[in-house]
């Protein structure tokens, strides 16, 4: 095994096991931690894949100012909403979730293996190829020249996004 | 590593986020299973960037996570008003559409 298969596979089971730790702890701080540590997992995927930015947004963004809203919200809810739940009013629901989602993983991974291949006709090729721009200019310029030359409309409607979210936030929060 | 090992890790931590979100009832941890999923096709499609030679699969992360944000700014904004009406945020008890 080669070392980027062994990191591969620990991670893989590392982001996984931390997965399963956000849905069954009791305590929603639990979770939340749990959740940062899943996202700091994937954030070392993508740097195996050669994707920098994306990995140092991800912690920034993701693990920083993300998670840190969501424990302001549950650190001020968790008096009232505290770990004792009381008794489900639909005792099979547990039992179904779990097989709809063996269900689900299974026919995932056979679709995975059984599926076509990726033929090479659609890798990008010489001057366009990710690794041409990134070996000859870096890797955040890399990302800059695809986001302003092909996506500008898009980065532009995320703004008009960011603004409504902003607006939302405060009406709902207005004490009234 | 194949495309596939990427996909399947992929795809079990989306089922983890679907399983959560069938299963708990506090809308906190529902909604951090809503974020596991986001976070599980932004596995995906970083993986694909990479293995098509194209930028194209990080873009999409970019605007996911932009929607992320804004989606979780207003779903936990939409929480705290409903706890302040109710006193209360068990997903099984909000059931009326009349405040």
């Amino acid at each position: 095994m080669t070392a980027i298969q062994i990191s591969f596979f620990v991670l893989a089971v590392a982001s996984t096991v931390s997965a399963i730790g956000v849905i069954i702890f009791r305590n929603a701080v639990h979770s939340a931690l749990s959740l940062i540590l899943t996202l700091l997992f994937l954030a070392l995927f993508y740097l195996q894949l050669g994707a920098m930015f994306i990995a140092i947004v991800q912690i920034l963004i993701y693990a920083g100012a993300i998670m840190v809203l969501f424990l302001f919200v549950v650190t001020m809810l968790a008096s009232e909403a505290s770990d004792n739940e009381p008794p489900d009013r639909i005792p099979w629901q547990r039992g179904i979730a779990a097989a709809l989602g063996f269900i689900l993983v299974g026919a995932l991974s056979y679709l995975l293996f059984t599926g076509q291949t990726l033929d090479n006709g659609a890798k990008a090729s010489g001057a366009n190829s990710l690794s041409h721009v990134v070996s000859t200019q870096g890797n955040i310029e890399a990302f800059g020249q695809a986001l302003f030359h092909g996506f500008t409309f898009p980065f532009e409607v995320t703004s008009l996004l960011i603004i409504v979210a902003i607006l939302g936030a405060m009406v709902l929060g207005r004490r009234t | 590593m194949p495309l596939s090992a990427y996909l399947i890790v992929s795809a079990i931590i989306f089922t983890l986020g679907v399983i959560g979100v069938l299963v708990r009832r506090n809308p906190l941890i529902i909604f951090m299973s809503i974020e596991l999923m986001l976070n599980a096709v932004n596995l995906s499609f970083v993986a694909f960037s990479s293995f098509l030679d194209s930028a194209d699969g990080q873009m999409f992360v970019f605007i996911v996570l932009t929607v992320a944000a804004a989606e979780v700014v207003v779903g936990l904004a939409i929480i705290v008003s409903i706890f302040r009406t109710r006193r209360n945020i068990d997903v099984d008890d909000m059931n009326i559409l009349r405040g």
